[in-house]
């Protein structure tokens, strides 16, 4: 078997179909999105080059703007909000065992199984001013109840708590995962010492789950950005752009408005924006005393190398000088 | 064990080719485009925007393709259809891949210039329609440098429909000015009725509504100042300010329901035919609500129409109205069966198909002329807008978010809620929607 996988053919037709696959289906369109944005192509017919000035207007364009700044406190909202909740749930139900667990589980995981569609439909009629679920419940306890869910000022608030609600049951399986596969072992030693359940979560559960919160964060914050479809469905960016996320304006300015070039650009700064982002937050997590250790160790590979030259170096020398 | 090895390896180098071979499919297969087969069998891919096949505008359609299809036994006619927002999307996708041979379009700069100038529309001969009835002037929207590229389906008119009965009951009457309809809404208001049900999520019917209000301002002057101030990017002439702070008044007067700027048009169509609104502003495509069964008896016999009152200043009369000959077909120009597209296009216009089931089904006003097939059992819904539309004195032509770019269009669609809630001021709103000309 061994041999079987160091056969390079092998090798190659097990990768290849994984690396046909991100061409073309990944790097060949950010290829071709480069291109287009720098046309002034409508998606029909024909085009010219117009350099950069897509990217000029977008500097300008107020709307975009707006799209970037709800993206970004869509992105605050998922790590101060959703996820400390998902985690501090997380760890309540690895406590909780038995049957209730996996009750419990299934429950808060129920929304990530509802189709879009059918949350966005949902979450409209709960935020519908003149029948609305919300506005009912405020006329039960006496209140007016004719606030308007949606309106220019309160709809980007609503939209988010939609999509906290949402989000939340991947990001508390991931966490619930994470802790289930902390070692037992680490748990009994912590209340030997007499540590409270508090202390044990906050000095062996979280450290240990630094690397899921890594992925859940970095994943939370690209699903920030790339946000399209609960906000296409439940308010089509609307009242005016209120909430207006930088995915629906790329498939609005590209599809309905037929400024196929601008929305390819705003795609191109979409991904720099992407790629950013992951990267400052590798940065972030990356572990400082990890990161202290790999570099005393290049400084050492680099003095060892250093010093076998040296010796080469003087072999050689002793060499000619013998001969 | 070699032999196993060898057999493992070529076992997975061919499962590897044969998954990339998936993705190469025949592309002659998944052509949206109809075909002739060699029997004399042709297929016609009809993309329509009509998805409710069963009631209206889609069940007239439905009803002429079973027709062609029994009348010529080797046609086929296949029928993809889509909302419209879907459709106009898949529309444009189509357009770059192989559109289907038959089209529903829109006859507006908005949607036609774009897709006239990449050549996916066939040219139509005008000369075949002379005895088709056309209505004067309809042509002209699916004219592009003198070029025919379509023909119209419908002539619609942005009425208000009211509830006759809840109007009698309250004492109150359809206002004759703009501040006679403002004054209503205080009263209606009082009831704890909706004045208006205003489907103004969509930002197109208060488009449409602000039109309405500007024509009643300009009078025949409407289709010049609205092109000119595209053409400029200069909205600032002070009948567009007049007509938006008109529309911004109607909201704040609390004309339309609350949260209007955040309901779709199922939402706001429900208010008034749950009896929840006293009024619903829509187009005269709406007119088979008088027979739509799903509708209780005592609103839908009930229902009544009226056109936007006359504003204080204004140039128009009360018999000019806000008309324009929207959707209509067209036949893709690359078509491999494009002459019998264009044959059944022809079938679906002749005055006795589309013009008279439409009639026969109260779906609103054809762009053809139909008086021949009043029968006297018309809905009394049916008859007022029939009645409108023959003494009205001027029309108005493109609602003003479909005159300009798709890109104008999709900016005052959505601007246009702003200034309607206050978020924005008139001013603001009008430089906005300039900058999109731009």
């Amino acid at each position: 078997m061994k041999k079987l996988y160091s056969n390079k053919l092998v090798i190659f037709s097990l990768i290849l179909p994984g690396l046909l696959l991100f061409i073309f289906a990944i790097l060949a369109p950010i290829c071709l999105s480069v291109y287009y944005g720098f046309t002034d192509y409508s998606g029909m017919g024909k085009y010219n080059m117009i350099g950069i000035e897509n990217y000029k207007n977008l500097l300008h364009d107020k709307v975009f703007a707006i799209s970037l700044r709800n993206s970004l406190f869509l992105a605050i909202g998922f790590i101060c909000i959703q996820h400390p909740i998902a985690m501090i749930i997380a760890a309540v139900l690895d406590k909780i065992g038995g049957r209730a667990e996996s009750i419990f589980r299934c429950i808060y995981f129920i929304p990530n199984v509802i189709s879009i569609a059918v949350i966005a439909k949902l979450w409209s009629f709960i935020y519908n001013p003149n029948f609305g679920l919300l506005n009912n419940i405020i006329k039960a306890m006496g209140g007016k109840g004719n606030i308007n869910w949606l309106d220019e000022k309160n709809a980007i608030w609503s939209v988010l708590l939609v999509l906290i609600w949402h989000g939340f049951g991947w990001g508390m399986l991931i966490y619930y995962t994470g802790i289930k596969n902390i070692d037992p072992t680490l748990y009994e030693a912590a209340s030997i010492d007499g540590a409270s359940q508090v202390q044990t979560f906050l000095r062996v559960t979280l450290p240990l789950m630094k690397p899921v919160i890594q992925v859940n964060v970095t994943m939370a914050v690209i699903s920030a950005l790339k946000q399209m479809e609960t906000v296409y469905l439940l308010t089509q960016g609307g009242p005016g752009n209120s909430t207006q996320f930088a995915a629906n304006y790329l498939y609005q300015q590209g599809f309905t408005a037929y400024r196929y070039g601008y929305g390819n650009a705003i795609g191109v700064i979409f991904i720099i924006i992407c790629l950013i982002a992951t990267v400052a937050l590798n940065k972030v997590f990356e572990d400082r005393e990890e990161a202290k250790y790999r570099k005393m160790e290049r400084k050492r590979d680099k003095k060892n190398a250093m010093q076998k030259r040296m010796m080469q170096n003087n072999y050689k020398n002793s060499v000619k000088a013998v001969s | 064990m070699r032999r196993i090895k060898k057999v493992v390896s070529t076992a997975l180098v061919a499962a590897m080719a044969a998954t990339m071979l998936v993705g190469c499919g025949d592309s002659s297969t998944s052509s949206s485009s109809g075909k002739k087969g060699d029997d004399g069998q042709v297929t016609i891919k009809l993309f329509s925007n009509l998805t409710d096949r069963k009631n209206g505008q889609g069940l007239v359609e439905q009803t002429i393709i079973d027709e062609y299809m029994k009348a010529n036994p080797k046609v086929k006619i296949e029928v993809e259809a889509l909302d419209e927002e879907a459709y106009k999307t898949k529309f444009k996708a189509y357009s770059m891949s192989g559109m289907p041979d038959v089209v529903s379009i829109w006859g507006q700069p908005a949607f036609l210039d774009e897709v006239v100038e990449a050549g996916v529309l066939a040219e139509l001969n005008p000369s075949d329609y002379s005895d088709y009835k056309f209505v004067e002037g309809s042509l002209n929207g699916y004219t592009y440098d003198g070029k025919l590229y379509g023909l119209p389906r419908n002539t619609d008119i942005s009425v208000f429909y009211y509830n006759q009965k809840m109007f009698e009951d309250n004492g109150w009457e359809v206002p004759q000015t703009y501040d006679e309809l403002l004054a209503l809404a205080d009263k209606i208001n009082e009831k704890g009725i909706v004045p208006v049900a205003m489907d103004g999520g969509d930002g197109w019917p208060l488009c449409v509504y602000l039109a309405d209000v500007l024509f009643k301002i300009t009078g025949k002057d409407y289709s010049d100042a609205v092109s000119n101030a595209i053409k400029t990017g200069d909205f600032s002439a002070p009948e567009l300010k007049q007509a938006a702070q008109l529309l911004k008044d109607a909201s704040d007067a609390k004309l339309f329901q609350n949260g209007y700027d955040t309901q779709d048009y199922g939402a706001a169509m429900n208010l008034f035919t749950n009896g929840q609104a006293a009024m619903f502003y829509m187009g005269s495509w709406e007119t088979s609500m008088a027979t739509n069964q799903d509708i209780a008896e005592d609103i839908r016999t009930n229902i009544r129409v009226f056109t936007m009152p006359t504003v204080e200043g204004g140039k128009a009369a009360a018999t000019d109205i806000s008309a324009w000959n929207g959707g209509g077909y067209a036949v893709n120009a690359n078509s491999e069966v494009k002459e019998e597209a264009i044959k059944f296009l022809n079938y679906m216009y002749q005055p006795d198909k589309l013009s008279k089931y439409g009639w026969e089904n109260g779906v609103g006003l054809s762009a053809q002329d139909q008086s021949s097939y009043m029968t006297g059992n018309e809905t009394e819904l049916q008859k007022q807008i029939v009645d409108i539309l023959s003494k009205s004195t001027n029309l108005s032509g493109t609602p003003i978010n479909d005159q300009g770019t798709s890109a104008f269009k999709t900016c005052i669609e959505s601007e246009i809620q702003s200034v309607c809630n206050g978020s924005k001021s008139v001013d603001d709103f009008l430089s906005a929607i300039g900058n999109a000309c731009k």
